[in-house]
């Protein structure tokens, strides 16, 4: 059992704060670990990432060897990499790096050095910040209320086939497509099939979480041409499991359900805004009165929201 | 007896929940507000108790009900009334997955739609749903009756192993093991009371009933093309 969240603003807004609240609500259905992925302001050029270093003291040696991989492929930081300052073994950086030649080729060779760190979001506005325990304790670590931004997704993980761990939480990346993210709730049965055809092609998995299938799935489909909407609808028909999942890029989210129906989702689209959530009462934190909200109970379900261009920040 | 109020905002369940047990076992008719969609409202209410929650509830709502009579005015969440014995719920809106998941008797009555699952492993007691019933509606039901006026989704009563499925409206498609019967005009007028009894007063010409074709009841490997459903 995990929680997820979605939610959308008219203009840039507190994303953070509502993102928190939504799964502070659903932290029953799962507290391992905690992850969000934020829409932010945009940056102009270049990309946003935002990696983990795996050990805090040599921390510096491996932005070095991080930098240099960069640097073979044409970019540099742009400005210097801020992490933050728990004391924990593993460490969350954020970076503004120049625009790589091609970027699917840079995230190849940097994700050779996965071990030391892990790149968990690119783009020109998304911010997957992800670590260990419920959403107020992540919140307060990472300075989650204080972001603000256009759109965001939020998970709480309850682990139950793959091992707790910072990076094996939610959301994922979908690697190496800039600005999309998905979180997950249910479980992927046929993941090791899924997994062995997609490496025998060449994606790398960067944990044995089920749910990063979801993430490098929709990237082989996406790199074959598909739209994100035929992708979430193929998606239903071609992974086998009990799935309810999010994905969002920079003017889209969207969601798919599988046919057996298990995992719950429900939509309050109010005066342009939308808050989605597995729990209602978690989209009742955000609307206290009496809402009218659309359960999407059925079977092979899937919808794309639209965020209009005039909501994305400039 | 005067009726009490009780709000339940941000406050602990279990709190609000005892406040509703006392105020019921003193007699008094509840009335529960600011209800926030929130989980686990009026579990395991006695016989005599009379409780109306005034907005939307989450999950459970009405769970392990004794005996209670329970109104909630909008929608409810997953498994409204589960394992109950006894008592009379209404939802005066939609009622998510699984209404009255493995109830034992009593009746719960949906005045919109119903989610997937509803009636899932029910063991007595009725269900009316003057919407439609959700995909896979009557799952396992081993006894009971599932009544559903505005019509079925896919799967409708899929392994039903006792218990029966009505329906007036449209099936969008039987599941597994189950078929359509003839019903009996003393049957179609015992279901035309209850529904009386509830303050339906419409006769419906195209009742179809769903019982089990009972050939899952006895397994046999051979036989597990009769399962595969998806």
């Amino acid at each position: 059992m995990c929680g997820i969240a979605g939610r959308f603003l008219n203009s840039t807004g507190p994303i953070g704060r509502d993102l928190v609240d939504l799964m502070e609500a659903q932290r029953h259905r799962g507290a391992d670990s905690t992850g969000f992925a934020i829409y932010g302001p945009p940056v102009a050029t270049g990309f946003i990432v935002r990696a983990m270093g795996f050990d805090r003291d040599r921390l510096g040696a491996d932005l070095e060897d991080f930098l240099a991989v960069l640097r073979d492929h044409g970019s540099d930081f742009l400005a210097d990499p801020v992490t933050d300052d728990a004391g924990t073994a593993h460490v969350s950086i954020r970076m503004v790096i120049g625009e790589p030649r091609s970027l699917a080729d840079w995230s190849r060779q940097a994700d050779g050095l996965c071990d030391r760190i892990e790149i968990q979001s690119v783009g020109k506005s998304l911010e997957i910040i992800k670590d260990l325990g419920g959403a107020a304790e992540v919140a307060d670590k990472h300075g989650l209320r204080d972001l603000v931004g256009t759109h965001g997704l939020g998970h709480a993980r309850l682990a139950t086939e793959s091992e707790i761990s910072p990076t094996a939480s939610h959301p994922f990346w979908a690697r190496p497509f800039p600005d999309v993210a998905i979180v997950h709730n249910g479980q992927i049965t046929d993941y090791y099939t899924w997994r062995d055809r997609l490496t025998r092609q060449g994606y790398r998995f960067m944990t044995y979480n089920d749910s990063e299938l979801i993430a490098v799935w929709i990237s082989d489909r996406m790199s074959q041409g598909m739209t994100q909407g035929e992708a979430l609808k193929r998606s239903i028909r071609e992974i086998d499991g009990v799935f309810t999942y999010l994905i969002a890029n920079r003017v889209s989210m969207g969601f798919a359900k599988d046919r057996f129906a298990i995992k719950p989702l429900v939509a309050a689209e109010i005066d342009g805004e939308m808050a989605v959530a597995t729990e209602e009462q978690a989209v009742r934190t955000l609307y206290a009165n009496e809402i009218d909200v659309i359960n999407y109970d059925g079977p092979s379900l899937s919808r794309t929201w639209d965020i209009a261009p005039g909501r994305i920040a400039a | 007896m005067s009726d009490i109020e009780i709000a339940v905002g941000t406050r602990p369940i279990r709190e609000v929940n005892q406040e509703i047990l006392a105020a019921a076992e003193a007699g008094h008719k509840v009335i529960v507000t600011d209800t926030r969609s929130r989980h686990n409202l009026g579990i395991g209410l006695p016989a005599g108790a009379r409780i109306s929650f005034d907005g939307s509830v989450g999950y459970y709502c009405g769970g392990l009900n004794n005996g209670a009579e329970i109104e909630i005015s909008r929608n409810a969440g997953w498994s409204v009334g589960e394992a109950m014995a006894a008592g009379w719920i209404t939802v005066g809106g939609y009622s998510g997955m699984a209404v009255g998941a493995s109830m034992r008797g009593g009746l719960i009555h949906v005045k919109g739609d119903a989610g997937p699952r509803c009636g899932v492993a029910m063991k007595g007691g009725d269900i009316v749903v003057e919407g439609r019933i959700g995909y896979l509606s009557g799952f396992m039901a081993h006894a009971g009756r599932i009544i559903a006026l505005g019509g079925a989704e896919g799967a409708c009563a899929d392994s039903l192993w006792g218990g029966e499925v009505w329906v007036a409206g449209p099936i969008a498609s039987l599941g597994v093991d189950s078929k359509v019967v003839e019903p009996k005009p003393e049957e179609i007028a015992d279901i035309e009371a209850l529904l009386a009894r509830i303050g339906i007063n419409e006769t419906f010409p195209n009742w179809r009933k769903i019982v089990s074709a009972q050939q899952l009841w006895h397994f046999e490997s051979r036989d597990a093309g009769a399962w595969l459903m998806i």
